[in-house]
Parts: C-alpha cells; structure tokens; sequence
C-alpha cells in the first residue's frame, strides 16, 4: 500500500478514537460525587483529596456530597456549602476567578514565552543543504573523541 | 533585547523565591485561619448525648454561646477539659451558655467521657458529622464564641486555657451590654 | 570512649580536613602545584573515612539502643527490631544530613583521585568546589542545629521509637539512600561547571568529564522517585502511589531540570550549541535538589514525609542564595565567552525538537516550583490561606506531560540540522499507525478518558519508534559486520550504549506514562462495613472478611482483618491492619495489597468494633495497571545502566569522520 494512504487511514481512525473519547456524555451521580470530592482537600489529612483520604472526616464528607447530587444541587451550589465552611482553603485547585488566578497565568505565559524564544532562533526555510565537513570541523571532533576516549578509559 | 528581558526575568523570579522563603518563616504552617468567623454561626438541632430530648442552637439565641467539640478519643481534649469545668463553673448563673458537640464517636462513648469528666453542660452528638463540616471544623478540640447576635466571634483550634476562654467570653458580654 | 564520642570526633576531624583540603585544591589549581594536590587527595580520602567512621558509629548507637545521644532517643526505642535501627540513621533530619555529607564525601574523594588524573586543573578547581560544599555540611553537622551526636544530660531509660510511617514497611528504607545519591551526585557537574565557568573555559570539556556523573544522578533521582512513590502506595495506606505532596514535588524538580539537561548536553556535543543554557541548567538542576531539601527539612512546607521544625532552615536558605548568586553571577560574567557557534536547524531538526523539549521540561519545572510556593505566597501577600494539590498539578502537568511524550516519539527520529518531506514520510509512517492501534486498544479495553487515550495513542507511538529504531540498527549491523541478529541486538548495547540504553529508558518511561494513565482512568473504589462472614464485591472480585483479630507485638499493636479473595482468577488472603505505636497519637493504617499485572487489589481498614470486634469497614479500591509503573522504573533504571556503561574503547580514531558523514546525510 501506498504510504501516503497508509498514512491518511491511520490519523483518520486515531482521529475517530480521539473523537469517541472526547464526545460529551451524562455524567452519572457517582461520577459526579468522585469529580466534587476530587477537587475537595480532606482536612485531616496532608494535602489528600476527600475522595482519596480513608480518615473519617473525608466519609463524612463524601455522604454529605453524595446527598446533596441526590437533593439535585448543582455544583456550584455544593462548592459554596464548603467554601463557607472552610473556604478557598479547602480546594485543592486554586478559583480561576479571583487574583489567585495567576498561578494558572504563570506557567502558560512562561511555556508561550519560551516557545516564542525558541523558534525566534530556529532556522527558518528548507532543509540545508548536506555539505561536507570542513577541515576544521572534522579536527575539532577528532579531538572531541580522543579527549573522551581518555575520560572514558 | 529578548535575551535581556529573560536574564532580568530570571533575577526577578529568584529575588521573589528568597524573599518568600524568608517570609516563610514567619508563617506557622498548622496555623489555619480560615473558616466561619465572623459569620452567622451556622443553625443546627443535634439529639442530646444523654438521651433526654433534642437541644438547638435557636435555644439559646441572645446568649453568649461557647461550642466546644470534643471526642473521648482526643488526648487534647482530656488536656483542656479541667479549664472548661472551671469556667462553665464561673458563668454557670449568668447569660453564658456551654455546649459540648461529640465528634466522630458513638453515643456510648460519648456519654461515658462525659459522665467521666463531670462534664455538666449540655452535650449534644454530631453522628453523620454535617455540623462540625458546617463550621469548617478540622478536628477536636475546637472551640467558637458565638455572640448575643448570632455571629462567631472567634475560634480557637487545639487545646484552649482559663485565660483564652474568660477573655473571649467577656470580650461577648462586654457586647452584649453595650447593646 | 563510646560510639557517639567516637562519631563526634571523626566529623570535627573531617571538618578540619575538609578545611585543608578546600584550601590546598584552590592553591594546587591556580600554582598547578601537583605536591600541594596530592595533599589535598589525601585529605579528600581521610575525610571520607572519617565521615563513614561518623556514620557507622550512629548506626552503632541506634543498635545498642545508646539514649544518651539525642538523636537515638528521639528515633529509636529498646523494642525497634534491629533492621530498623540500623535505618534510623536515615529516619530524622541530623541522621538523613549526616547519610547526606558522607555521600558527598565519598564523591568529593572520587574526583581527588579518579578525576584529577584526566584533565589536572579543570579537575582541581571542582575539587575545591566540592571540599567548599563539604566543609559547609560539615560545619552544619558540627553546628547545634543539626548535630547527630549531641548529648542528654541524663539518658532516658527508654526513647520514643521511630515515626510509626517508618517502621511498617521493609521497603521503607530503600527510596531515601537513593534520592539522596541523586541529589548529591548532581553537585559533581555542578562543580565541574563552575569550574570551567572560574577558568572561563569556553569549551564543553566539563561536560564530557562529569556526563555519566549526570547520567547517575539522574538515574537514581528517577529511580528514588519511583521507590518512593511505590513506599507511598504500600505504606501511606490510601491507594495511591503520587499526591503532589511537597516531598514528591522536590525530588521531581531536579528530575526535570536534569532530563532536559541530559537532552540539551547532546545539542552542544553535537553542534557546539547552548553552552551557557547547559551550564544554567546543571546550576538549576544542583540549585532545586537544595531548594527542595531547604523545603522539606525546614518546615516551611508541611508534609506526610517532612521531618519536624528545625533550625536549620535558615542556614540552608543562605547556603542556596549563596550558591544563586555565585553561579548566576559567574554565568553572567562568562556569557561573552559562551556564544554559540552557528545558527540552530530548522524546526524538524533533531536540536529543535530538544529545544521545544527544554522549553516543556522548564514549564514542567517551573510549574511544580510555584504550585509548591504559592500558597506561601498568597499568604505572605494577602493572608489568604490556599491550597494547591493534585487538581491544579494534574490540569498543567498532564498536557506538558502528553507534549512531551510526543515529542520524545519525533525527536530521535529526526537528523540534525533539518529533515525532508520524504525523510518524514519514512520515519514515521509506523509509528503513526500504532497510533492509531494504541488509542483502539485504549478504546477496547475500556479505557476512555481522552487524556489516557492520548497517553495510549503516544505511547504506541514512540514504542514503534523506539522498535524502528532496533530493527535498523540490528539490520545494519548484519549487512556491514555480518554478526548474526542477537549477537548484532547485543552490540548495539555494547557499542552504541548511550543511543540504545537512551531508548531503553524511553520505553521505561512509555510503560510508566500508560500505567499512570491507565490506573488514573480505571481505578474503582468501594467501601462497605462488613460483619465476620460478609462479602463485598467490586471489579469482579469478592472479598470476604474472615475475621477481626487483634495482634501484639513488642513494638506495636495491631488489629488485622483477615479477608479471603476469590474470583478474577484470585485466590488468596489480605491482611489490611490499624497499627498502633506508643508514641503515635493516631492509629496507622497498613493496607493489604494484592498485586497483579492485569491489576492490584487494595484493600483498607477503615474502621472496626472496638469493644467486640463484630464489624469492620473495609475500603477497597482496584487499581489496574499500577504493578507497570514498578515495572517501567525498573526498565528506566535498566536503560540507564546500558546508558552508562563504557564503550569499548575505539582503535579507530578516523571514526569522526565517518560519524560527520552520516549526521550530515
């Protein structure tokens, strides 16, 4: 077969499955509960989430939101019941909206950055030409490789 | 020009990492702050521990009310527990109020702990926990000062003294008459 | 004199030593003075000695149960099993700095006398940068901050016992020891490349010297980390392997960092490209292994793994901006010495793609920086208290993780300087059909949350890559040398080590990214509160409680639920317990895990009927594909050693040529 649609099959059915994976689905109430408590830190514990966490305090809080899925609450409205309570403290990610914002900021802005950097000095146009070593070239890598043969040896 | 801009960017970064490393140490890491103070204390109407009927928060709106959660199974909350005599003792005959919420137990634990400290203030139990969860408590003993108005005035976390306890309680009293 | 006495003693002498030895390398390197050197690799030996003589006589202590000293009374008791006592050398903060320094002792003596010999004054300044390092953990250690031997005034008939966490598993003393190799062996380019920075040597001779030093670093950094995350899942008891706890997040930084360096030092080998990037990065790399012990060992941060309160905090928070400001200045100084030769290929060369790979690994990096500082941040800025976990980490970390999975599929599979059209169509008709047969698999096999179907997808991917690659190498093997196909597989290894090992590393780090992916997609969870003779069932299997038993020990006393397995092929006993120590407040939890390739079976004690033992909560949680994750680091670990391993030496030194001619193609 012709490589080129070799080729074109394949990224159509990795492109299918991709699709498939990403489509919109209901969620169902347990999905719900595991998505909330994920997001929930459990407050006895170091940094786990109230899903994760096998202390007391984190099944007291998944019953909790597990009955408030079943009371039909939106997310938002669970979120606020906690936040109350504990406030931003007790997500694990930081709210988007407030200045705390910046943290999601940071690391897009520096990959954006360095991706600017990095094809600013990227050579633009075809393939260069395959020329042939210069005399210089070719001494200084036969120094290379005597010099690591003695740091290998 | 780029390169200039991103050497400067990277002093910046690591001047902001020593500086708030430094800050740091300031910073006690078990202290939480917070939580549901100086909001409305959230209502609740437990089963007391003793049996005898029920006992909500609406009971004793007007009064000063100290909400201490305690668990038998707490070695802090054995520690604190003479202060809280001693003080319930003071303002047993005044407008001040005790309630002691059992956290994460059985009743019969709880009520033993009780009848063991000489604990005589109405104890209430919290058995799936949604009180403790709505006021944002992390674990026993953890004491609020809710005032005349309804509103949490303060919180302290871990084991409380006699000080501590007086000088919140009258700090509420003081409020209460001023209004 | 006894063991503590002893101890004391060889650390002062050390010291003393370590001083000489400091002095003697920096005036050997500026008067070339070989007498004054050889002195200086004397007390480069000495010192070593005495620091393992400190080491060992702790460990002595900790075995004779000796609470006259401080640090045994605090971590050991007359019941701790004599494994554990030897470990608890590594159990608190002054044992784990004193492990620490005789490390770096025993690097600092390996470049005395293997290093110097080679390249003399390049080797000699590095020198005086390690005995500088050493004498300041030294001075530490002697200091009362962090003294392992300091003295009570009267012994305790008996001390607390080491941290419950520490002692309920034999695995327990295997990630330490290692991350701390890692961590430490990263100081010897870190001193060769300050070295060459000190001697404003333009070339990239530091780099050849301390390559494998960097590649050992990283192997272990990345093995630790792995024996880490296993310690977590089978001791910290909640079926999880990585929480992003602070602990975690300082051993992955310079993890990254030396991963981007590794891949960055072949561009400036190859093209004599990004000298001063690579010397940043080896400075950033020696710079986060210091950061993240200042973090963990300072209290700054809490965590499961983090050692108490200390005052050393600030004493390592010097010596960090000491060493920023040491390097970044000399780097600023030397900068003019460190242009490049030449302009970088175009964006399908292979030093492109290592290029677009630094830049993720840095994002990566900076990333776990600031999730880990900023709720110090928030509060030294506003007060507000904040959390980061698990969620914020996962949301950056997995698609910079997926970029790079990819990338590491495109980049060996591209030439330097610049690849055409039908180079690509060449490269990469394969691997992007198994592709598209990874994300079916994914599909097929249930896994369908679209990151883990990526994961899948790219994962097939650089596997055919890698599969590509041995098949053209053992092909051109046959055709120039006629060697027969396992005998052309085996030379690949022996002869082309570094490429080869290389791959095989990547195909470790293919079957952690599809074990990751696979056990965060697949994992279910179940929870039941059982009587003696209930079962519970979940993913196919059924768990039956046998019984609730109490179980002493002098050290401990347990309560074990005995819980038979059957179904999904499984027949066999888990005894998940809740540990108590006397001298933990808290019960600690010890799962019982039922491993498998297919998946493991996790199971919890939650809770139980203290008076008579008629119910127990039992957690469970089935985690696929998690045993591949062990698995993938072992791979890593095997790829690093092939990587590692000297080449026969070459008789040919025309090879260069021959090797310009093929880059060139």
């Amino acid at each position: 077969m012709n490589r080129r649609v070799l080729i074109a099959i394949a990224v159509l059915a990795l492109a299918g499955a991709l699709a498939f994976a990403a489509r919109p689905h209901e969620t169902t109430a347990d999905e719900r509960v595991d998505q909330i408590t994920t997001e929930l830190r459990c407050p006895v514990c170091q940094g786990l989430s109230v899903k994760d966490s096998t202390s007391e305090t984190a099944r007291q809080m998944r019953d909790l939101v597990a009955q408030r899925v079943r009371e039909a609450k939106t997310n938002a409205e669970i979120e606020a019941e906690f936040r109350a309570a504990y406030g931003d403290w007790i997500f694990l990610s930081p709210p988007l909206a407030s200045w705390t914002g910046l943290v999601w900021l940071v690391p897009v802005a520096a990959l954006a950055a360095g991706l600017a950097l990095v094809t600013g000095r990227l050579r633009s146009g075809g393939v260069p030409q395959p020329s042939a070593p210069t005399t210089t070239e070719v001494a200084a890598l036969r120094e290379r490789v005597a010099r690591e043969e003695a740091a290998e040896g | 020009m780029l390169a200039r801009v991103v050497r400067i960017a990277v002093v910046v970064v690591i001047l902001g990492l020593v500086v708030t490393l430094a800050l740091a140490f300031r910073r006690d890491p078990h202290d939480i702050r917070t939580g549901t103070v100086n909001k409305p204390a959230p209502a609740f109407t437990l089963g007391r521990l003793d049996g005898s009927g029920q006992a909500s928060l609406a009971d004793y709106s007007g009064k000063v009310v100290v909400v201490n959660f305690f668990a038998s199974w707490c070695l802090p909350c054995i520690q604190e527990n003479p202060a809280l005599v001693r003080v319930y003792e003071r303002y047993r005959s005044s407008d001040v109020v005790m309630l002691g919420i059992n956290f994460q137990e059985s009743r019969e634990n709880g009520l033993a702990y009780v009848q063991r400290m000489g604990i005589s203030w109405t104890s209430v139990a919290d058995d799936d926990g949604r009180v403790a969860l709505s006021y944002g408590v992390f674990g026993p003993p953890e004491t609020f000062f809710i005032g005349p108005d309804g509103i949490i005035a303060g919180r302290h976390i871990g084991p409380i003294d006699e000080e501590t306890l007086v000088t919140a309680i009258e700090k509420l009293r003081g409020q209460a008459a001023t209004r | 004199m006894s063991a503590g006495d002893l101890g004391a003693a060889a650390l002062r002498a050390a010291l003393f030593l370590s001083l000489w030895g400091t002095g003697a390398a920096i005036y050997a390197a500026w008067r070339r003075d070989a007498r004054v050197l050889a002195s200086a690799r004397v007390a480069a030996g000495f010192a070593f000695g005495l620091v393992v003589i400190a080491a060992l006589s702790m460990m002595f202590a900790l075995a004779t149960h000796d609470f006259s000293i401080l640090y045994v009374a605090e971590n050991n008791a007359r019941e701790t099993p004599l494994f554990y006592s030897i470990i608890g050398l590594w159990a608190a903060l002054e044992g784990s700095i004193l492990l620490w320094t005789a490390i770096l002792a025993g690097a600092t003596a390996f470049i005395a006398f293997r290093g110097t010999l080679a390249i003399p004054r390049l080797a000699t300044t590095a020198l005086a940068v390690m005995f500088a390092m050493l004498t300041f953990f030294l001075l530490l250690i002697t200091t009362p901050a962090a003294d392992p031997f300091a003295r009570l005034a009267v012994a305790p008939e008996n001390g607390n016992g080491p941290n419950a966490l520490l002692q309920t598993h034999p695995l327990m003393p295997l990630p330490p020891p290692l991350l701390y190799l890692g961590y430490v062996l990263t100081s010897v380019p870190f001193a060769y490349a300050i070295a060459s920075l000190i001697l404003g040597e333009g070339g990239d001779r530091w780099l050849v010297a301390t390559r494998r030093f960097a590649l050992i670093s990283w192997a272990l950094l990345g093995v630790g980390i792995v024996a880490g995350a296993w310690w977590s899942y089978a001791v910290l008891g909640w079926g999880g392997y990585w929480a992003w706890d602070p602990v975690e997040n300082a051993a992955i930084m310079p993890w990254l960092t030396s991963t981007a360096y590794l891949h960055s030092v072949m561009v400036e080998e190859k093209r004599s490209l990004l000298r001063s990037w690579n010397l940043a990065l080896v400075v950033a790399t020696f710079a986060l292994t210091i950061l993240g012990t200042f973090l963990t060992r300072s209290g700054v941060v809490n965590s499961v793994h983090s050692f108490s309160l200390s005052a050393i905090g600030p004493i390592l928070l010097g010596y960090l901006v000491a060493i920023l400001v040491l390097s970044i200045g000399l780097l600023l100084w030397r900068s003019a010495r460190l242009r490049d030769a030449g302009p970088i290929g175009t964006p399908l060369s292979r030093e492109a793609i290592f290029l677009f790979q630094n830049v993720l690994f840095m994002a990566a990096t900076l990333t776990v920086l600031l999730g880990t500082l900023y709720p110090l941040v928030a509060e030294a800025i506003s007060g507000a208290q904040l959390s980061i976990g698990g969620p914020y980490f996962d949301r950056v970390e997995i698609p910079v993780a997926l970029a790079l999975l990819f990338l590491m599929g495109i980049g060996p599979q591209l030439p330097w300087h610049g690849a055409s059209r039908a180079t690509l169509e060449r490269q990469f008709t394969a691997p992007i059909v198994a592709a598209a047969f990874g994300a079916l698999a994914a599909l097929i096999t249930g896994t369908t949350a679209l990151p883990a179907v990526l994961t899948y997808a790219l994962g097939a991917f650089v596997l055919a890559t890698v599969v590509q690659e041995f098949a053209r190498g053992v092909r051109a093997r046959r055709t120039l040398h006629g060697e027969g196909g396992v005998a052309a597989f085996a030379n690949l290894f022996r002869r082309s080590g570094r490429r080869y090992g290389g791959y095989v590393v990547h195909i470790g780090i293919v079957l952690v990214a599809l074990a990751v992916a696979t056990s965060q997609a697949r994992t279910v969870d179940a929870e039941r509160t059982l009587a003696p003779g209930d079962s519970l069932d979940v993913a196919g299997y059924t768990i039956r409680l046998e019984a609730i038993r109490p179980v002493s020990e002098p050290q401990r006393d347990s309560i074990v639920a005995d819980l038979a397995i059957s179904g999904n092929g499984a027949s066999e006993h888990l005894r998940p317990a809740l540990v108590q120590y006397p001298n933990s407040a808290a019960a600690v939890g010890s799962p019982g895990i039922g491993a498998g390739l297919r998946d493991d079976l996790y199971t919890i004690l939650a809770a139980y009927d203290q008076r008579t033992f008629s119910w127990a909560t039992i957690r469970t949680r089935v985690i696929p594909g998690v045993s591949w994750l062990w698995l993938g680091g072992a791979v890593v670990g095997i790829g690093a050693i092939i990587a590692a391993l000297p080449a026969p030496r070459r008789r040919v030194v025309r090879m260069p040529v021959a090797e310009v001619a093929v880059s060139a193609k």
